[in-house]
């Protein structure tokens, strides 16, 4: 078949074009799996009605104008709270913080737990096993107890408790990066760069680092999930930032008012949940179509 | 096998050393007076603050302080609480039992009922039951700790009025023997439900996967050629084999119950070690907070070796390669 002459003669053009077409082929591949797109669509959308939460709430995330403790109604569809606000208006504001903890918190733990395990993986021997005693050291304490000690020595703004639930959640980061070096490292066309000369920042960030990105995007995508529940314990025992509204905030207040206002906890609880699932779908779809075995249907006992 | 054993105790006492160190150089790191921190919110007499001072030998080099801090933690010595006005130790000592019974309950059940999905999700031959079981799951796995307490209040406690909403007893209880004990376990049926709801779907999530791989291995093909049936493979074969991995992750999996009970016990206002860490944070009370953080790395430690013991017990390929080495 002869080459078209389109392809030859304008290749910037062609170029952009077939990374259009990858990338329309990953979602393509994403939404074949079993639960991905579901995960991807989530995700959008609760981004999306938080992000523009002034178009869909009724009210401010700080409007007292309605009476308190109204069940669920055409008029307030969630019911309102303790203080008379629109429990459906404050969620929306409320995932604003809740999400933002999550990517931040997810990003930041990315940047502490994949810089260490990549310099354990790449140097290995006495760095590597300094590195990872001081990993295995933050992985004995659960998360939330590491959250909480932090909270309590250095307080809690909004950015603060950013750091202390990236610092909490970093180990497993850096495990799974560590390993994927490991794996990689020892892989033909990193040799092969090895041997061509090309540097240790060259052959870690172009060489290993894109081959790891679907085993860390993974990780990546449950550590957010990790770090919105997270902060919805921490919102629910009131020590979140209290001039931020949040999911877990609002759980805290809903709490005292359990017997009489249900809607107060089960909503926000609801949208903790929706998050949740939507980052865990994700991390599962995109596991799936980089390893479809890890997946594959279980081969039949009695055939 | 010993040798084995002895390692792993080694490192794990390091370990447990390390943590406490870690905790050491956090604290130095407060910003302010040591001794206010250490005292929380209240006016410090200056006789308090001198014997303080010589207590933690805070005028002296910092080598020297931590070598003092581990002799007293060594000791058992926690310090002292200015919120309760009763050393460390003594509250942990009364608190941590309740904690144990509450997380260890819900933990266990939630391991047993976790692997019998993860096995029953994996080996069905109908796509749906799988499917159902394994949405069941990761509903369950997106649901935050304390939520799934103040649904199961909402229904059982509020609505349906069968149960009490929190607390370890009656105020005050006219009951006696059996009674007393059905009474008091009122009181646990809903804390320990919601462990189990939350243990069970992270060990059924593992286990699914790890009898999926096993189903993939020669040595299941080869019992399937030799006759065995479907129940004689899932029993003899299957079941051990994939019990291994979901093992390994038990030790850690324990940190995140022992951790869900700073939450848990919040919502049923339990008295146990999680909601005493919560009260501390909130006073301010430092020495508590370390206290507890201490107790649970602890008990993670040792979880995890427990964990490393059963796994040698189970795994005879580790008993025999320890033996020969």
């Amino acid at each position: 078949m002869p080459a078209e002459p389109s392809v030859l003669m304008s290749v910037p053009q062609s170029l952009s074009r077939s990374r259009t077409s990858a990338s329309l082929d990953l979602l393509r591949r994403l939404f074949r799996t079993r639960f991905g797109g579901v995960g991807l669509i989530i995700l959008v959308v609760i981004s999306a009605l938080s992000a523009f939460a002034p178009w869909f709430a009724s009210s401010g995330p700080m409007d007292l104008g309605s009476p308190a403790l109204q069940p669920p109604s055409w008029q307030h569809l969630l019911g309102t709270d303790s203080l008379g606000r629109d429990v459906r208006s404050v969620m929306l504001y409320a995932g604003r913080s809740s999400l933002t903890i999550g990517f931040c918190a997810a990003a930041m733990a990315f940047l502490i737990g994949g810089t260490i395990g990549a310099l354990a993986g790449y140097f290995r021997g006495a760095v590597a096993s300094v590195l990872l005693r001081v990993t295995d050291l933050f992985h004995t304490l659960p998360a939330i107890i590491i959250v909480l000690f932090s909270v309590s020595l250095m307080g809690s703004s909004f950015w603060l408790q950013v750091a202390a639930v990236a610092l909490a959640i970093w180990p497993i980061e850096a495990r799974i990066v560590y390993g994927q070096f490991i794996t990689l490292s020892g892989r033909e066309f990193v040799l092969a760069a090895r041997a061509a000369g090309l540097s240790t920042f060259h052959i870690i960030f172009r060489e290993i680092l894109p081959n790891a990105l679907p085993t860390v995007i993974v990780q990546v995508s449950l550590d957010a999930s990790t770090a919105i529940l997270i902060e919805a314990g921490l919102g629910f025992l009131g020590l979140s930032d209290p001039t931020v509204p949040s999911w877990g905030e609002m759980l805290n207040r809903g709490q005292e008012f359990l017997e009489l206002a249900w809607w107060m906890s089960v909503f926000p609880g609801m949208a903790i949940c929706i998050a949740v699932l939507g980052f865990n779908l994700f991390a599962d779809g995109v596991t799936e179509m980089f390893n479809p075995r890890a997946s594959a249907v279980a081969p039949k006992l009695d055939s | 096998m010993l040798r084995h054993i002895a390692g792993h105790m080694a490192q794990a006492v390091l370990l447990l050393l390390s943590v406490v160190v870690l905790i050491f150089c956090l604290l130095q790191l407060i910003p302010g007076d040591p001794i206010q921190a250490m005292v929380g919110d209240m006016p410090v007499p200056p006789a308090l603050r001198a014997s303080l001072e010589q207590r933690f030998q805070l005028n002296e080099p910092f080598l020297q302080r931590l070598y003092g801090y581990l002799v007293n933690v060594l000791h058992g010595d926690l310090g002292y609480s200015m919120n309760y006005r009763r050393p460390v130790f003594d509250i942990l000592a009364e608190r941590f039992p309740r904690t144990l019974l509450l997380a260890g309950v819900g933990y266990a059940f939630g391991i047993l009922i976790g692997i019998a999905i993860g096995i029953q999700s994996a080996v069905t031959p109908h796509r749906s039951v799988d499917r159902a079981w394994s949405s069941l799951v990761l509903i369950g796995y997106a649901m935050p700790t304390f939520w799934v307490g103040q649904l199961l209040v909402i229904v059982f406690s509020i609505h349906l009025g069968w149960l009490p909403t929190q607390g370890m007893g009656p105020m005050v209880s006219r009951a006696s023997g059996v009674d007393w004990l059905l009474e008091r376990a009122t009181y646990l049926v809903l804390p320990v439900a919601t462990y189990t709801i939350l243990e069970t779907t992270r060990v059924a999530r593992f286990m699914r996967a790890s009898v999926l791989e096993t189903l993939e291995q020669g040595y299941i093909v080869t019992a399937r050629q030799k006759g065995l049936s479907r129940r004689e493979i899932i029993i003899g074969h299957v079941v051990r084999n994939s019990i291994l991995p979901v093992i390994t992750v038990m030790g850690y999996s324990f940190g995140t119950a022992m951790g869900g009970a700073v939450l848990l016990e919040t919502v049923f206002s339990y008295p146990g070690v999680g909601s005493l860490m919560v009260e501390s944070v909130r006073a301010r009370d430092t020495q508590v907070i370390v206290g507890v953080v201490i107790l649970i790395a602890c008990s993670v430690v040792v979880m995890n070796i427990v964990v490393d013991l059963l796994y040698a017990w189970l795994d005879p390929r580790i008993r025999v390669s320890s033996r020969q080495s």
